[in-house]
């Protein structure tokens, strides 16, 4: 996995890129996030167009990721979801639980 | 067509070798007759297994070792995943579609492997436990 932050306003959009496969990928996901909220960041776009596929350990770190947005009462926005993600999501019946958008525009737009 | 052995590996049980497991197994993968487009959900489920196998069967003992082995024929492609653990009983497993699960971050591999692939079953083998998979092409 590869990870690229960048920033618009005081929106962080993270770019995960490549395989998401688990073991040490968790805990570079928690540390960006918590960098960005130890930054004052509330908002969060995660850009998954360039996932090559990912698996339970990636839905793993996309849960951990919302709960800690949620606990600071941030909001999490998910951009460019590929249908294999999607798929994942149907299966696991967490389609409900993220607020996807087609793109990062589209997910920008969405905050207030 | 026989079952024919495509190929094996044998990875210490820390989570660092799943990338080169991934490098190992896609290669040979793409040489069957599996189309394309299930390609990354036949290696999907090869990294639930070996976490799984490193993680809950091994406990991450990097003494302890993973096998995974690949075979093909005509009709279906197996990959077989081992162990050094007592095993589990699949059927107490919690469903992680339950409401009081989604939002935990784990407890999703089986489920995406048994969806994901055609034939899934789990044999006690004098040295551990194998999960083995088959998906038909
Ligand atoms: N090889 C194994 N040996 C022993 N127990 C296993 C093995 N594979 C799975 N299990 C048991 O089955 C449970 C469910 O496995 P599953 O892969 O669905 O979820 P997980 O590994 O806990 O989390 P996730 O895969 O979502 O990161 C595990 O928590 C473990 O108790
Ligand atoms: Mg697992």
């Amino acid at each position: 996995m590869k990870l690229k932050s960048r920033t618009e306003g005081d929106i962080v959009i993270l770019e995960v890129k490549g395989k998401v496969m688990g073991g040490p990928d968790a805990a570079v996901f928690q540390e960006a996030i918590k960098a960005e909220i130890g930054k004052g960041i509330k908002k969060f776009i995660f850009d998954l167009g360039g996932v090559d596929w990912m698996n339970s350990s990636g839905l793993g770190i996309l849960i951990g990721g919302l709960t800690t947005i949620r606990n600071i009462e941030g909001e999490l926005k998910l951009a460019n979801v590929t249908d294999k993600i999607q798929s994942l999501f149907m299966i696991t019946k967490l389609v409900t639980i993220f607020d996807s958008h087609e793109t990062v525009e589209n997910a920008l737009n969405s905050f207030n | 067509m026989p079952l024919k052995k495509l190929g094996e590996l044998e990875v210490p049980s820390d989570q660092d070798y799943l990338a080169e497991v991934d490098n190992f197994t896609e290669k040979l993968i793409k040489k069957t007759l599996l189309p394309s487009s299930d390609v990354d959900d036949v290696a999907i489920v090869i990294s639930e297994a070996v976490n799984n196998a490193m993680v809950h069967g091994n406990n991450l003992d990097v003494t302890k070792s993973v096998k995974i082995r690949l075979y093909s024929c005509s009709k279906y492609i197996r990959i077989v995943i081992q162990d050094e653990g007592g095993g589990f009983s699949p059927e107490d497993v919690p469903d992680p579609r339950e409401d009081e699960n989604l939002l935990k971050a784990s407890g999703r591999g089986l489920l995406i492997i048994r969806h994901l692939m055609d034939e899934v079953s789990y044999k006690s083998v004098k040295s551990g436990t194998q999960i083995i998979m088959d998906k038909y092409v």
